[in-house]
């Protein structure tokens, strides 16, 4: 017994050694073409592809111990024969895989957003995993040199999303980013990772229907928007409105966060070219309410009448409130004298 | 049943030839005597109010005699064998409410518990129940096309209410009834006295009752605030290129509050005094029906009974004399006893 798990501990090693030996001297060789910064091809497109491949990098990268052909492995010879396909990194990312490769339920999901989908219909411009993850400077996200580290993701989608990205950067959420405030948001905080969807379909995060519960995850929580003085009741003040009841039953012609606030160039209510400026009110009211003018900005805009802040309104809330009180109690009181001389009258029948 | 009917009949063409020749004989008699003796010295006018005085009391001896005459009458045909009426006579109704009031009522109360099931939802719109309601009847989007048609009937029946109190006799008689007096501040005072046991009496109402007339001039509170505030949201667009933003949250503010305490004033209030009563329970079909047995009259309303009754007997401002039996039982105010039972009312005319 022993002595048998012994030995198929000895191999076990003895495979390793050898196949971290054989991935070094693999990698030296590839190098000796793949080493230099001056190698590329020229595509069909026209497109100059560097195929420079930077070996330090590659020894910081959580491959650091793969060979090339681990990954590259449609190619058996040098000189290279046939297509050099893209790599698939489903040869080891699946799960019981017997090399240890991480591989959540998650990456599954990939295959039904949106950059999976227009992927495997043949898009070639679709990202897949190594386009986000990076190829051989592939390190984990927490790593902060990692291009899906939270810091460097508005720059990684970017690479594709150039016009949204320059949205952004103009952005209070990257401003708030850049400024060290780790909890603002980047790209992936509202689309989804794996997940991310096309914003027509009901099953995404930006969804028109979804965008309130999308932005409250930060904004409803105390313990994320509350450390930088941001108040949390304009979510709950949005709830109560007629856009949050109607987008919550089921209205999608009705206001959520991003059609008065923005999509990704979403400014502070004092930045003068904000949507939400009380110069720009009328505009950004009038996309949907036509005729919208100067009125549209006079009283505050997420208005909770239990507040005194809301002025009048807060008023008017108090006066109903012991209208009400006063005359049910009044009333009542009315309903349970009668009562009362009802029964007593019939007791005393008796 | 064909012989009751028969002995009833002649029963009341005896009653009838009864008084013409009572009334007759006596009004003669009067006019010989005060001919005889008085031979106009008294002046006119004290000699007219002896005459009144006289019909006065003459109607009420027609009243005894005939009832006399009846009770000999009932002896008799009992004497005779004939099996007397063991039914007992069904109950004079006297209408309460015109058609056109029911009806006016009944729209209303539709139009209402339309808004209430669809505004409740939209206030309490984190219940469970109201997202039971909004799958239920569609969305958001068909719940307020539907609270609209409500306020489509609210506003029309509101409108027609108006229309009604200056256009119908009936309306501006009603109306002025449901005035507030000084009466109603007593009647509140002597009735928390009646509540509490220190007194016996309740107080005595006519028309409407204080309670009543609440319920009234609180519809009135209820629709300003329901409908003004409605409308700046129905029509929102137009409503503010008038009114500041904060003139909207206003209106929805007092919307739903006024929407909540008109709605616990119904099934809490209005509910009671009309229907969930010990003496009512479960439900008083006054509004269906219109009309009120002549015992609730009296118990609930004895200054109307008795003007009525009043109206019934001895009408002295009128010039033609003692009413004519024919006239007693085509009056208004009074249903006579029917054997086929409730009949929808005729509409009320002023005496």
């Amino acid at each position: 017994m022993w002595g048998s798990k012994g030995l198929g501990a000895g191999l076990a090693g003895a495979i390793l050694i050898l196949l971290m030996a054989g991935g070094a001297e693999a990698l030296t060789k590839c190098l000796i073409c793949h080493g230099k910064p001056t190698l590329f091809k020229t595509l069909p497109s026209g497109r100059v592809l560097s195929l420079f491949v930077d070996e330090k990098q590659l020894k910081e990268s959580v491959h650091a111990a793969r060979a090339c052909t681990d990954c590259h492995s449609d190619i058996t010879a040098i000189p290279h024969k046939g297509e050099i396909k893209r790599v698939s990194c489903i040869r080891c990312h699946f799960k019981g895989n017997p090399v240890g490769a991480p591989q959540k339920d998650i990456y599954v999901e990939y295959a039904k957003s949106v950059h999976g989908v227009a992927a495997a219909a043949g898009n070639t411009k679709a990202p897949v995993c190594q386009d986000c993850h990076g190829n051989h400077n592939i390190r984990h996200p927490k790593d902060p040199a990692s291009q899906m580290n939270k810091a460097h993701i508005p720059e990684t989608c970017g690479r594709c999303h150039l016009a949204v990205y320059g949205d952004y950067r103009e952005s209070v959420h990257w401003k708030a980013f850049a400024s060290a405030k780790r909890d603002s948001a980047v790209c992936t905080d509202c689309h989804g990772e794996h997940t991310i969807r096309a914003h027509e379909s009901p099953e995404s995060s930006t969804y028109i229907t979804r965008v309130p519960e999308t932005c409250s995850r930060c904004h409803a929580s105390v313990a994320v928007v509350g450390k930088y003085g941001i108040k949390t009741e304009q979510v709950a003040t949005y709830g109560r409105s007629f856009h949050g009841i109607a987008i919550k039953y089921g209205g999608k012609t009705v206001a959520n966060c991003a059609s008065c606030h923005g999509v990704h160039d979403i400014r502070p209510s004092d930045d003068p070219s904000s949507a939400v400026h009380i110069e720009n009110i009328p505009r950004t009211c009038g996309k949907c309410h036509t005729g919208a003018n100067v009125n549209y900005a006079k009283g505050k805009i997420h208005v909770d009448p239990t507040k005194r802040e809301a002025g009048l309104v807060y008023w008017v809330s108090l006066f109903f409130k012991w209208l009400t009180i006063s005359v049910m109690v009044g009333l009542t009181g009315h309903i349970g004298l009668d009562l009362f001389r009802r029964f007593r009258r019939q007791g005393s029948a008796h | 049943m064909a012989g009751e009917r028969n002995d009833n009949r002649d029963a009341a063409g005896v009653e009838a030839g009864l008084r013409e020749s009572l009334k007759r004989e006596l009004e003669g008699e009067i006019r010989q005597t005060l001919e005889a003796e008085l031979r106009g010295e008294l002046s006119q006018e004290l000699r007219e109010r002896l005459v009144a005085r006289l019909k006065a009391e003459l109607s009420e001896e027609i009243q005894v005699r005939i009832a006399r005459i009846k009770a000999e009458l009932e002896a008799e045909i009992l004497s005779r064998g004939v099996p007397v009426p063991t039914l007992p006579p069904p109950p004079r109704e006297f209408e309460r409410f015109s058609m056109n009031v029911r009806v006016q009522h009944i729209v209303l109360m539709v139009s209402c518990l339309i808004l209430i099931i669809t505004g409740l939802p939209l206030k309490f719109h984190e219940a469970r129940i109201s997202q039971i309601f909004f799958d239920l009847v569609g969305g958001v989007q068909m719940s307020t096309l539907i609270h609209r048609i409500g306020a489509v009937g609210l506003i029309a029946v509101g409108a027609y209410h108006l229309f009604y109190l200056v256009a119908f006799r009936e309306g501006r008689r009603n109306f002025l009834r449901l005035l507030p007096t000084p009466k109603d501040v007593r009647d509140f005072f002597q009735m928390l006295r009646y509540f509490l046991g220190r007194i016996e009496e309740k107080p005595r109402f006519g028309r409407f009752s204080y309670v009543e007339k609440f319920d009234y001039w609180a519809v009135y509170w209820g629709m300003v605030i329901m409908i003004g505030s409605g409308l700046i949201l129905w029509f929102l667009e137009t409503s503010l290129r008038f009114l500041p933003k904060f003139a909207a949250d206003i209106a929805r503010e007092a919307h739903s509050d006024e929407g909540l305490l008109a709605t616990l004033a119904i099934i809490i209030w209005h509910f009671y005094n009309v229907h969930l009563n010990p003496e009512h329970f479960p439900m008083n079909w006054t509004f269906w029906t219109g009309t009120i047995s002549e015992e609730e009259m009296h118990r609930h309303h004895p200054l109307e009974y008795e003007e009525a009754m009043a109206a019934r007997t001895i009408r002295p401002p009128l010039p033609g004399g003692l009413p004519e039996t024919g006239a007693l039982a085509a009056d208004p105010a009074v249903r006579p006893p029917t054997r086929e039972g409730m009949q929808p009312a005729a509409g009320e005319k002023s005496p």
